[in-house]
């Protein structure tokens, strides 16, 4: 792989503006912020411009002044071009950017061209394009030269003397491409339906055309534009540095001491994402915010100002007691800064100093230094006198590979290279290598890249290559470099007599070992990769395939924000494939594997630990039980002011009782509604349900507030008439139904006349709400007799499509998680009286209903 | 397993701490040395190191502490260390009161030497000039801190004034740790001790729910062995282990982990282990496979160690003050300040000649994007992280496995991190992970991951490399885990920029294969600890020379990564110098290299610039009428530059030449 020339070249664009580039087009858009498929629709030429934008963007990226390019249209409606000057012809053919480094004004430029009225050819332009480069090129011979054609194929072309143009740009070492709007493509696989006649001809045409050329490509655009965002790595050539390699002191035992002229390169070298520049609305001087409102008309421009850093300095005048305090803040500031240098290579801006302390110094008055704990150590330099070191790597003594330890490493791998001009100094280094690899050793040397500098230490390990011989060298830690932490050990516990435990959960059993010895095998990757071409699956997973993402997104969303003018409307597309290729493991083995997956889970049983937060919430529950709490918790969630006079009476009834006769509140709390139940049994699981209720009122869902909890009293008076007065009705803010006697509350509103919508909705809740609620099959009769009273109501009050609705949903609630299902069961049982209602039935009531009887049979089987 | 609220109360403040700054030195480490004064401690005793001269326990554990206050001062300038001496009579003179650092008494027969604080030079500088005095008179000491005799101060009181002392002098979210040195393994001698236990292990308890940790460094000697059974082992807790995460829930209370015993001479050594509190940099789920996941925490065993960066100071007449440093960003054209939650991002506007006649207003709005309003082409922070992650969360998820030879040498391009299971997160954590390390390792194997460490990083492709534990006699083992081993992408990887090259022969290859045997290690391999950075080293006996005012002695400097020339000759001399003669008579050499000739470059006349031709002109001091293109020869062979005029280059020759 040798890395091509970067920069050198003249790029020629010439765009078709013929009126057909004008046919407004559908695009897809990637999807918005709701996974809803979202289009745009723009011209042709729009949409094959983003080509030339994104292709125009990538050489304003790279910033490289010999990258240049120009920009001819043909179809123009006027003729501005230098053979057109000389010799005339070639009409409608102007040269619409010069040949030059391109920047965003260039973009600009690309974005207000138009489909024109005049149809232009695309031969006569490429004429025109090679003699334009070819002028700009006159003393520059040695640059690149490449053209590229955008065109839709729908307008006349000059086929004739078309082998002369090739011959031409075949001399010249032109590479052409051609960029077909809507061109067919086998491999995309994409084939135009109703293609004019013309186009099929000038497809042809270009086909015939690139295929005679050295080095030509057509193809179609929606094809182009999916290739400019593939990930494409930036092929650098390292550059040799010269050094020496040293065994021995050859200064005073120089008959001995080896010296060998060798070239190091980098052999990997950190890539990080090319950083952001930082913009801000720009203000004019003295405009506030409301002055900039005023004119959101059309036409406003907003600009957005390039942001430049300037350092200040500030020293804390904090009285002496505060310093402590501050130290912390800017302690945790400098953190944050350092990882954000880590990561984007550029200085983030602190957090502002606390203005009253801080007074601002102007630089000259600064002078450097360290802190030596709280002592200031001068150093005016910035820094103490180097340690002295000479130039060149020494080799320090050998050891075996096997010894080497892989996690040691610290950095970006070098060749070691011999000198390339000469033959001795590479033959001194293969003997070393071959001798080195054949020994299966490597060198502990220590490398010191140019006089002064600081050195460090590093292995060299023997590279035998086909054709050449290198050391590659690796960097590894100082001894300041190591930390030694301590780690309790996995397998080796011991308990406090100093016994060894070999059961415990740390410990894996055999039993879990074995799974994970399956597992292990089963996602194997070795041979989960693509076939060679004898067939030979490879291993999956190939680091010169697997591009950086971050690079390359933060790439693709840079060039995104330079072409469109606003981002929310044209957001960025999703990530080219290729770099999300490895976020997965592949489905060969996800699926080979997922037997040996469920073992390990089941032989495991690894858990998440619940937050701290969830414990401290329980404590809060238990508490709850205290009766009176429990009360108060209930005041405080009753919103509407009947509730809470309802409950606070509540409140002295059951303190007069409980101060009165203790063992009569006890028997209020073991009191139930069912009476069959065992008193023993049923005080335990009134706990139980206070519990797990008051849980719910200290955090109910928004959708059912109110006061869920069945008080003791219900026992007390089952009459409905004196209920009103000293009972809480469990009524819901806005409901006329409570969920303590849905019934009686239902009958009374219907007694009313003028609320049975409303009655009829809110009985509907409440019996879904008191269904899913736990300890619900207690009151099954009184909610079967909710059932019944709701149904006959609907059919008879021509409610039945609430009815049908309602039941649809308890159904769902019922059969789902968490839902009821021995509640549902028990409906089936009551079986088709308590059904939908179906038409026939609605029928008698003179009501309609779009249930067939059918329907409703099926619905309850 | 009891429930976790049982065993994982105590830590969880660390815990929750420990989330707030996982990244490295975010919080100030506090250390109180606790060093027990007793007669046995102060017996004179022969030095091992220097002859005729004596020292003392007392004396080796205030070096060691005077030691890690040098390495701290310059490592972490924030962290802050006391000594507390105990079993002596000295008592605290008022005025050592006076800078307010110590607020209430503490027991008797504890004396607080150095109150909790940040270092300085002049604190170090008492305790160097209290160790030379020792030096001068071996009585120093025992005059300085009189020890206590006949009987023993109660351990408990010595924890209590621990903790007096910790929370008088520390910061509230720092690490705090008491480094307890002593050599007597049952100090409550005589009647009561079963209640001077209970005391010792309430007070210890105390200490520890304020959130200090004990690292007890016991000295053991021959005629004084030390048994920790005898009374430590049922007064320290679980919690003692360095790790400051890790509490044992089985219910056979496991042995705390870091008791050491140590002669005195590995005392410094032990210490530097525990030097540094251990902290992870990330705790992130690992993601074995769907639905498969358990907990991790990551550390950095490996880090390069840099200098300290300069600040800025500014002379206030009486002291010296630090600049701290705020970077704005302004708006050029208009001179203002722009607030930084108002900013967007957006791709550099080009280059080049921007001006163009029909907008004449550009030239004063240059620097500037103009898009209509309320349209917006730039992104915002949110987004840009975005970018960078890939839109996931930090973790660890496993792709796959692969032969343990998959992983080559060069494929590395930053330093490795350790990851080691973490319960708190995921019960059942450590067992699974056992499994896989135990599977991998004997399968050969290695895992290939996704790694996300940190919300604002980038995610990256990681080798999981499996990691046996292994028992080290020096007082550290390897630990069980994973060295997580970051691969290249194809952008960081470069093609080799050579690719044919001469080749040696057999026999040349065996007369180096001579020397190198010669200069091998037997079983051995890369040492770290033998290499201290000489630079760093350099630099920091610079800046302490600096703070204490003193003149740098540059030849007391001792760089131990230099090669062992004289071993290296006397070894293989005679080798080497045997491979040489065969290099000069190998015929391989006799090849004319043609170098490859790159487009564009002119073709030059034919050069041959013999050594000995240069030498000869360059004795007679002739080397001017060499022509340049042949001094930029010799020179390119010998890796000097070639750059500057004719002048420069005769000099260079010349200088080259002086030196070999």
């Amino acid at each position: 792989m040798v890395a091509e020339r970067a920069g050198y070249t003249v790029t020629m664009f010439l765009i078709d503006t013929s009126p057909s580039m004008g046919t407004v087009r559908t695009v897809d858009l990637p999807p918005g912020p709701n996974g809803e498929a979202q289009t745009a629709e723009m011209t042709n030429l729009e949409w094959a411009l983003q080509f030339v934008k994104l292709k125009i963007q990538e050489m304003i990226f790279n910033g490289r002044k010999t990258d240049q390019c120009g920009v001819i249209v043909f179809g123009s409606e006027n003729t501005d071009n230098i053979i057109n000057e000389k010799n005339g012809g070639y009409e409608n053919v102007s040269e619409y950017i010069p040949v030059g480094q391109p920047n965003a004004r260039t973009l600009a430029k690309i974005d207000a061209l138009e489909p024109s009225s005049v149809c232009g050819d695309p031969i006569d332009a490429l004429i025109v394009g090679i003699e334009t480069q070819a002028e700009y090129l006159a003393s520059k011979k040695t640059w690149t030269r490449k053209i590229i054609i955008v065109t839709d194929g729908e307008s006349p072309i000059e086929v004739e003397d078309w082998e002369a143009t090739v011959h031409k740009m075949d001399a010249l070492d032109i590479s052409l491409t051609v960029v077909g709007v809507d061109f067919d493509d086998e491999e995309l696989p994409y084939t135009e339906p109703n293609k004019t006649v013309i186009k099929t001809a000038n497809e042809e045409f270009y086909h015939t055309f690139i295929d005679a050329m050295k080095n030509g490509v057509v193809g179609t655009c929606a094809f182009a534009l999916q290739e400019t965002m593939r990930p494409d790595v930036k092929q650098t050539k390292s550059t040799l540095m010269g050094t020496v390699l040293r065994l021995g002191d050859v200064d005073t035992k120089s008959d001995e001491a080896i010296e060998i002229i060798i070239k190091t390169s980098k052999c990997t070298a950190l890539a990080r994402p090319k950083s952001w520049k930082k913009f801000a609305i720009r203000k004019e001087a003295g405009e506030d915010e409301s002055s900039m409102k005023v004119d959101e008309d059309e036409d406003a421009s907003v600009a957005y100002a390039q942001l430049k850093m300037r350092s200040e300095y500030y020293i804390d005048t904090t009285p002496e007691g505060e310093v402590d305090k501050d130290m912390d803040v800017k302690m945790e500031e400098e953190d944050e800064s350092l990882l954000e240098e880590e990561e984007e290579g550029t200085e983030k801006p602190k957090e502002k100093p606390k203005k009253e302390h801080m007074e601002k110094v102007e630089k000259e008055q600064l002078v450097r230094g360290f802190k030596y704990g709280t002592t200031y150590a001068p150093c005016p330099d910035g820094q103490f006198p180097r340690l002295p070191t000479k130039k060149g790597i020494d080799i320090c003594g050998f050891f075996l590979a096997k010894n080497f330890r892989r996690e040691l490493s610290m950095g970006e791998i070098q060749y070691v290279w011999a000198d390339p001009g000469s033959a001795q100094q590479q033959v001194a280094l293969s003997s070393i290598v071959q001798a080195l690899y054949e020994k299966d050793a490597m060198a502990i040397a220590r490398w010191v890249t140019k006089d002064g500098m600081d050195p460090k230490m590093g292995v060299l390990k023997p590279v035998v290559f086909d054709e050449v011989d290198c050391l590659l060298w690796a960097q590894m830690p100082f001894a300041d470099d190591i930390r030694k932490y301590t780690f309790a050990s996995l397998d080796h516990l011991v308990n406090k007599k100093g016994e060894l435990i070999t059961e415990h959960p740390y410990i894996p059993t055999q039993e879990q070992l074995d799974a994970m010895d399956n597992f292990v095998d089963c996602m194997d990757l070795m041979d989960a990769g693509e076939k060679d071409e004898e067939g030979h699956r490879q291993p999956w997973f190939d680091t010169l395939l697997s591009y950086n993402p971050a690079i390359h997104r933060t790439k693709q969303a840079l060039f995104h924000s330079a072409i469109v003018s606003d981002i929310t409307t044209n957001p960025l597309p999703p990530p080219h494939p290729e770099l999300l290729k490895y976020f997965n493991p592949p489905k060969r083995v996800l699926k080979r594997s997922r037997e040996a997956l469920e073992e390990c889970k089941s032989a495991f049983k690894v858990k998440p630990v619940p937050k701290k937060v969830a414990r401290i919430r329980q404590d809060g529950h238990v508490h709850a039980l205290d009766e009176d709490d429990t009360l108060l918790l209930l005041d405080r969630k009753q919103p509407s002011p009947t509730a809470r006079l309802q409950s606070r009476m509540d409140i002295t009834v059951t303190e007069a009782e409980a101060e009165v006769s203790p063992t009569r509140a006890k028997a209020k709390a073991k009191a139930k509604p069912k009476p069959d139940e065992s008193e023993t049994e049923s005080e335990s699981e009134v706990e139980d349900e206070e519990l797990l209720l008051s849980k719910k009122s200290i955090s109910p869902p928004p959708k059912k507030p109110g006061a869920p909890l069945p008080t003791p009293e219900r026992s007390l008076s089952p009459s409905a008439d004196d209920m009103d007065i000293d009972i809480d009705r469990g009524r819901a803010p806005g409901r006329i139904i409570g969920t303590t006697y849905p019934l009686v509350d239902f009958r009374k509103n219907l007694e009313r006349g003028d609320v049975v919508s409303k009655a009829v909705e809110d009985l509907g809740a409440v019996v879904t709400e008191i269904v899913m609620r736990p300890f619900a099959s207690r009151r099954k009769g009184e909610l079967m007799e909710c059932l019944e009273a709701l149904r006959d109501t609907c059919l008879k009050e021509d409610e039945i499509e609430a009815w049908n609705a309602f039941l649809e949903e308890l159904k769902d609630k019922c059969t789902s998680e968490p839902g009821n299902s021995e509640f549902w069961s028990q409906v089936k049982e009551v079986g088709r009286s308590l059904s939908l209602i179906s038409d026939k039935e609605a029928k008698k009531y003179g009501g309609t209903s779009d249930v067939s009887e059918k329907k409703a049979n099926e619905f309850i089987s | 397993m009891p429930p976790y609220d049982d065993w994982n109360r105590i830590d969880e403040e660390e815990e929750e701490e420990l989330q707030d700054t996982s990244f490295f030195e975010g919080k100030r480490d506090v250390i109180l040395f606790c060093i027990d004064c007793s007669e046995s401690m102060l017996e004179l005793r022969d030095d091992p190191n220097y002859e005729d001269t004596q020292t003392c326990h007392v004396y080796t554990a205030l070096e060691a502490a005077m030691q890690i206050q040098k390495k701290k001062v310059i490592v972490g300038p924030n962290d802050f260390v006391g000594i507390l001496l105990f079993n002596t009579t000295r008592k605290a003179e008022t005025t050592r009161n006076g800078n307010g650092n110590q607020g209430s008494e503490i027991k008797r027969y504890t004396y607080l030497f150095q109150p909790i604080g940040p270092l300085n030079a002049p604190t170090i500088q008492e305790i160097i000039q209290l160790l030379d005095a020792f030096r001068e008179n071996s009585d120093e000491l025992k005059s300085t801190f009189p020890p206590l005799t006949g009987k023993r101060v109660a351990m408990g009181d010595v924890f209590t004034s621990c903790n007096w002392v910790l929370r008088d002098g520390a910061p509230k979210t720092a690490t705090k740790r008491v480094f307890l040195i002593t050599d007597e393994d049952d100090p409550h001698l005589g009647p009561g001790s079963k209640q001077l236990i209970t005391s010792a292990r309430t007070t210890l308890i105390d200490l520890t729910q304020s959130g200090v940790t004990v690292e007890p460094f016991f000295i053991s000697t021959e005629d004084k062995p030390f048994e920790i059974s005898k009374f430590y082992s049922s007064v320290l807790l679980p919690t003692n282990l360095t790790d400051e995460d890790e509490i044992d829930p089985s219910d056979p209370s496991v042995l705390p982990e870091s008791i050491s015993i140590s002669r005195i001479e590995d005392l410094l050594s032990q210490m530097r282990f525990r030097e540094v509190p251990k902290r992870a940099h990330f705790s992130i789920p690992f993601q074995l496979a769907e639905g498969f996941t358990i907990g991790v925490k990551g550390y950095g065993l490996v880090t390069e160690q840099k200098k300290g960066t300069y600040k800025y100071f500014v002379d206030l007449g009486d002291r010296m003050e630090v600049a701290s440093v705020r970077t704005v960003y302004i708006d050029e054209a208009r001179q203002l300040e722009v607030d930084s939650s108002t900013i967007v991002y957006g791709m550099a506007l080009g280059a080049g000649p921007a001006a163009d006649e029909e907008e004449e207003e550009s030239a004063k709005d240059s620097n500037a994007r103009v898009v209509k309003a309320g349209k917006r082409p730039f992104f915002t922070a949110e987004d840009i992280r975005s970018f960078r992650t890939m839109g996931l969360e930090p973790g660890i998820k496993l792709l796959g496995f692969k032969r343990r030879n998959e992983l080559a040498f060069e494929d590395n391009i930053k330093h490795s991190q350790f990851i080691y299971p973490d319960e708190m997160t995921y019960a059942g954590s450590k067992r699974t992970f056992s499994a896989l390390i135990k599977s991998l390792i004997k399968k050969k194997r290695i895992g290939l991951a996704l790694v996300l460490t940190r919300r604002n990083a980038s995610p990256t492709f990681c080798v999981l490399l499996p990691q046996e534990e292994k028992a080290d006699e020096g007082g550290w083992s390897d630990p069980a885990g994973f060295h997580l081993i970051h691969l290249p992408f194809a952008d960081d990887i470069r093609a080799a920029s050579v690719v044919t090259g001469v080749r040696a022969s057999d026999d040349l290859k065996d007369a180096a294969r001579a020397w190198i045997d010669k200069l091998s290690v037997k079983n051995g391999a890369y040492p770290p600890d033998s290499y201290p950075n000489p630079a760093l080293a350099y630099h920091n006996a610079q800046l302490e020379a600096s703070a204490f005012r003193e003149q740098y002695d540059p030849t007391t400097f001792e760089d131990l990564t230099l090669p062992k020339e004289e071993i290296i000759h006397k070894r293989a001399g005679t080798l080497m110098k045997a491979w040489k003669v065969a290099l000069v008579n190998d015929k391989s050499a006799d090849v004319v290299i043609t170098p490859g000739t790159i487009a564009g470059t002119k073709r030059k006349a034919e050069l041959t610039v013999d050594e000995a031709e240069i030498r000869s002109m360059y004795e007679v001091d002739n080397l001017g009428k060499m022509r340049v293109d042949q001094l930029k020869e010799f020179l390119r062979s010998k890796s000097q530059p070639v750059s500057g005029k004719k002048a420069e280059l005769i000099e260079r020759v010349a200088e080259w030449l002086d030196a070999h």
